[in-house]
């Protein structure tokens, strides 16, 4: 009769009062339903099914509680305990959604991070080494500020990503197919989550370590690669200086074709030295706001340069003549930053 | 038959039954089964919820006793003050009787 009793427990479980009054209430309810069982046997019903039309004329269990409920109150205990029955019932209907949720964020997160690390290791870290090896990074200078181990992790790196790809990925498919055939436990789709999260967090941390190992001695070699273009900076001053003079020159003879060749020539030697660090090489450092000075000073040469061919086109000598004192004006503080001594 | 109709007139059947005798809870449902000749379909269950408040409110008295079967029942007696309800229950069920069938006859 563990049917009836398991019934019987869930009309009884929260009726309120007296433990004796409810142990009595649940006595009368077994007789009345003991009985009804002992008539319908009587008629040749087998015993499961007599208990089975008994229950089913005596009422569902839920309505019985709360008959029994409405005449003598309810306790406290109970009612919470079926709340969070309720509350856990629904909740688990929602749980293989919010597992199969997790493992799928969780698997898109590590193939991205595979995916990053792939990508630098395939080609941001053999152009880093490149810049290193013809000097446009500084090893020095790296070395200096203690650096050096963020270079060795990069080639540690591309030699482990480039050597042991495919042990690796034999590895992990090993570890899971151990992991899903050896662990029997109540736990297991928490471990997997667990390892998961584990994992993606270890790739978080090489990521980490990698972009900080690209970006940082990238950031301590710009002031390098600045002073090392300084040569061509100057030389691209004197390129423009000695065709602005040249234009001067074919100015006082009115050949309109020098003019334009020599124009065009300024015009090159200006853009050249308006692109990259070029500028900044002959700035002064220890004078605030000196690189702005010399790159709105070569812009008014730039447009000055501008004004220059169109006068030429237009062959307007006043105007040419204008242009070329705007021109050699704006460009003399740059000439004079080539000049000086690096600082 | 129309189960919205019984409602109410559980209690006047349980104290009129326990008029005869006193009885225990799957007696009474047995009897009125029994001599309505299967009239009444109800749920057994909602018999012992009406009897422990008509004992509450003191209409009926219940006692566990043992009879030759051996086994244990709750038998119920009408008290003074059941009869008294039974008897108001009574004239109210002859009198809605009467006036329910007045409608009926002239429609």
């Amino acid at each position: 009769m563990d049917k009836l009793e398991h019934y019987l427990d869930q009309v009884c479980r929260s009726i309120g009062g007296p433990r004796s009054m409810r142990e009595h209430v649940r006595q009368e309810l077994r007789e009345h339903l003991r009985d009804a069982v002992a008539e319908h046997k009587a008629v040749g019903m087998s015993e499961e099914a007599a208990l089975d039309r008994a229950l089913a004329d005596f009422g569902g269990p839920e309505q019985m509680r709360q008959e029994l409920e409405a005449t003598h109150g309810h306790r406290l205990l109970p009612v919470v305990i079926d709340k969070a029955m309720q509350w856990k019932e629904r909740t688990m209907k929602a749980k293989w959604l919010w597992m199969t949720w997790a493992y799928l964020a969780l698997g898109v997160v590590i193939v991205l991070e595979i995916l990053l690390i792939t990508f630098n290791v395939i080609f941001i870290i053999p152009k880093f080494k490149k810049l290193l090896s013809d000097g446009m990074i500084d090893s020095a200078g790296l070395e200096e500020d203690g650096l050096t181990w963020m270079v060795n992790f990069l080639h540690e790196l591309e030699y482990v990503g480039g050597h042991f790809t495919t042990w690796m990925l034999l590895a992990a498919i090993a570890a899971i197919g151990l992991f899903e055939w050896q662990v029997r436990s109540e736990h297991k789709p928490f471990i997997r989550l667990a390892a998961l999260g584990s994992v993606a967090v270890g790739l978080m941390v090489v990521i980490g370590l990698m972009v900080l190992s690209l970006v940082i001695p990238f950031c301590v070699a710009m002031p390098a690669m600045g002073v090392m273009s300084r040569p061509w900076a100057v030389e691209q001053t004197i390129s423009a200086d000695v065709a602005l003079t040249a234009l001067e020159q074919a100015q006082a003879k009115k050949d309109w074709v020098a003019m334009a060749d020599h124009a065009t020539q300024l015009r090159t030697a200006l853009n050249r030295l308006s692109a990259g660090p070029a500028l900044t090489s002959l700035s002064r450092r220890d004078q605030q706001g000196n690189l702005a000075d010399l790159r709105a000073r070569l812009r008014q040469t730039q447009q000055a340069v501008g004004d220059v061919q169109q006068a030429i086109r237009d062959h307007d000598t006043g105007r040419l003549e204008a242009a070329l004192g705007e021109c050699r004006k704006a460009f003399e503080p740059i000439r004079d930053a080539a000049k000086r001594p690096a600082s | 038959m129309d189960t919205e109709l019984l409602k109410g007139t559980l209690s006047l059947l349980i104290l009129a039954l326990l008029c005869r005798k006193s009885m225990y809870g799957y007696e009474i449902a047995a009897t009125v089964h029994r001599d309505t000749d299967g009239a009444f379909t109800w749920r057994e269950g909602s018999l012992y919820p009406s009897l422990h408040k008509m004992e509450q409110a003191g209409l009926i008295v219940g006692a566990w006793e043992e009879k030759e079967t051996g086994r244990k029942r709750r038998y119920y007696r009408i008290t003074e003050a059941g009869k008294a309800a039974l008897a108001d229950k009574r004239q109210s069920w002859s009198e809605l009787c009467r006036a329910v069938n007045a409608i009926l006859e002239k429609s």
